[in-house]
């Protein structure tokens, strides 16, 4: 597809300063210490494995990722106690913006952020409303998944016909909500087909970066609809779920992504 | 069966133009065009308008169970399908070529494997279930767990459609381990052709056994499912195979006979079946007990008179029972399995598994118990 050309890196991926690291247990009066991990650092620490490995391949790659950090304003402290805790950590943040949290979707926009983060589902909903791409930041426990980045995406969201979708509303999903999951579909495309610009250096086994298409609601003709538009898009998955109205929960628990695009599908209980 | 290659499903249009009639006995039934949410299949009502949350009940169509109120069936593709010729490509030629070679054949379904008539005859028993039950979830619930990477994906799905298999459920692993989303699924029964995978669910809890496809095949009902059971190792611990092999026939038969009021200990299918037991009392609750459309048998080189009791009685005492008990005294399976024509029978012994494959009956393998470290030797006549 010609507008697949269009689609260059880096790939921005914007984060929380408050999804990185655990700010409940900050104590102001000790300067010294790095804040302690939050939910996001395993992404961070697959993310830098991918570039480390991309690079490897080939140094002039310029589809690498690059993290950002966004949050609302606070305390000088603070801020420095992130900018302290980056370094200490090692973690390669492009920048860092402090703003309002009214201003957080204008920041994200002029930054041609190409992936908003966040644990917050309510924020990631927000952002997919007003056309930027985003996902949710799952929380991710597991030590082990510092090697390989694991993305889902929503076979839901991709696979469903318009009607189909628009049918979503006899099954209690409000028009809001109906339109968010369909301006997901087209934020998707560009994350999508850079992901698979990236998967696509790699080989099928050993690779840094693993794709997965999860189908919450659908039949198995949405979830191959989802992998058939997906391949268009230039992205072969490597695995793929099923549930029919299954919870998402175990599975999920066994799947351990990092990044979740559902665009409010998923079935969580 | 011709083999038209399936209608290829486009990105826009997510159901064929021309549906399969659903599947699972309901031949009325059509896939309601727009919607193609797994709630409405076989539905031609519009649901109730539910409340926020959403609902995965509808009335009046096929819907979903959840999984711990199911008996859930893992299978894997390649015993659910035939995949000789792909694992080759896998095997000779390496992951790359093979994932080439099955995107090249997307649109040519695979022929039906091993597991094939089981999984439909649960589809039978399922609509059965349905129409004496219909709000209840205590119905099979068949899912696809594959090793295998989601480029296959569109080929099994086709697949599926083709067949017309009442499978919405899948995990593709692309080559993690299955066995945490058995655990995921609530599995009662995992069936795939890879030995290892199958101990390893078994060293998890769950009932598990490998299938090999022959090429001679009895016919076998459709409407009615029939499972058969060995006993040792099998429904029962390996504890008294152990005796057997340790110390010869007289001695088990000492062993038992002290023993006769001592249960045995369980084995690794009991809980299967257990569920399949409670399946049953629901069709004798609605007055089906004569054409209940699931039988289960116990096939044992045990004999009637003297070893057999202290099985019978561990049954009674469990509150299970078989609808047939066969007590061989040592004779050839192979015999018995052709007259019952299972759609699968368990047992710890691949020598007996391969017998009965070799007649066409569909066995499968239980790798579990002490069976494993001294295979039986054709030579010897083992009598119990």
């Amino acid at each position: 597809m010609e507008d697949k050309k269009n689609y260059t890196g880096p790939l921005m991926i914007a984060l929380q300063y408050n999804d990185l690291f655990d700010l409940d247990s900050i104590s102001t009066s000790t300067d010294t210490d790095a804040l302690p991990n939050g939910r996001a650092f395993t992404f961070i620490k697959a993310v830098q494995t991918v570039n480390e490995r991309l690079v490897e391949q080939n140094k002039s790659d310029c589809l690498l990722f690059e993290v950002i950090l966004i949050s609302k304003e606070c305390s000088e402290e603070i801020k420095m106690k992130v900018d302290e805790s980056v370094k200490h950590y090692g973690l390669e943040i492009g920048k860092f913006f402090f703003c309002k949290k009214e201003e957080l979707i204008n920041t994200l926009q002029s930054n041609k952020v190409k992936l908003f983060l966040s644990t917050e589902r309510d924020d990631v909903y927000e952002a997919l409303h007003t056309g930027i791409p985003a996902a949710l930041l799952y929380d991710q426990a597991d030590d082990h998944v510092l090697n390989q980045l694991k993305v889902i995406f929503s076979g839901d969201v991709i696979g469903f016909s318009e009607d189909s979708l628009d049918g979503l509303s006899e099954f209690g999903f409000s028009e809001t909500q109906i339109e968010t999951i369909k301006t997901a579909k087209i934020c998707m495309k560009e994350f999508a087909v850079l992901i698979g610009q990236m998967r696509r250096r790699f080989g099928q086994e050993n690779s840094p970066l693993c794709t997965c298409v999860l189908t919450s609601w659908g039949s198995r003709n949405v979830c191959a609809s989802a992998l058939k538009t997906l391949r268009e898009w230039g992205l072969d998955v490597d695995e793929a779920f099923c549930l029919a109205g299954a919870p998402c929960s175990p599975i999920l628990a066994v799947v351990k992504p990092h990044i979740l695009w559902d665009g409010g599908l998923l079935n969580m209980s | 069966m011709s083999l038209d290659p399936v209608q290829v499903m486009k990105g826009q249009d997510p159901l064929p133009k021309t549906c399969p009639s659903a599947s699972n006995g309901d031949s009325k039934a059509s896939w309601d065009d727009n919607k193609d949410i797994h709630e409405n299949v076989g539905s031609t009502k519009k649901p109730k308008p539910g409340p926020v949350r959403r609902a995965r009940k509808v009335e009046g169509g096929i819907f979903f169970p959840k999984p711990e109120n199911a008996v859930t069936i893992a299978v894997s593709s390649r015993v659910l399908f035939r995949t000789e010729k792909e694992q080759k490509v896998f095997e000779q030629k390496g992951i790359e070529e093979y994932l080439r070679y099955q995107v090249e054949h997307e649109n040519e379904p695979f022929a039906p494997g091993p597991a094939f008539p089981f999984v439909k005859a649960l589809e039978a028993v399922n609509s059965q279930l349905r129409k004496l039950y219909p709000d209840s979830e205590e119905l099979f619930d068949i899912v696809l767990v594959t090793y295998n990477h989601a480029h296959v994906g569109i080929r099994l799905i086709n697949t599926i459609n083709y067949h017309n298999l009442f499978i919405e459920r899948f995990c593709m692993t692309g080559g993690s381990s299955p066995i945490g989303y058995l655990k995921a699924w609530h599995t009662n029964l995992y069936l795939s052709a890879d030995t290892e995978k199958v101990q390893e669910a078994l060293a998890e809890g769950i009932a598990a056994a490998t299938m090999f496809m022959s090429e001679k095949q009895i016919e076998v009902s459709e409407t009615q499912l029939r499972v058969a059971f060995d006993g040792d190792a099998v429904l029962f611990s390996d504890e008294s195979e152990r005796i057997f092999k340790a110390h010869g026939l007289d001695k088990f038969f000492e062993h038992e006979r002290e023993n006769e009021n001592t249960l045995l200990d369980h084995g690794p299918l009991k809980g299967f079946l257990e569920v399949l037991g409670k399946l049953q009392k629901k069709f004798y609750a609605k007055g089906h007990r004569l054409d209940c459309p699931i039988r289960t048998y116990l096939v044992t080189a045990r004999s009637a008179a003297s070893s057999g009791i202290r099985a019978l009685k561990t049954l009674r005492a469990w509150g299970l029972e078989t609808d047939e008990a066969l007590f061989l005294a040592g004779a050839p399976k192979g015999p018995m399995l052709e007259k019952i024509r299972p759609h699968i029978y368990f047992d710890d012994q691949m020598f007996h598994v391969e017998g009965a494959v070799e007649m066409g009956a569909i066995a499968a393998h239980v790798p579990y118990g002490i069976a494993q470290k001294y295979p039986h030797k054709k030579s010897t006549n083992t009598g119990k």
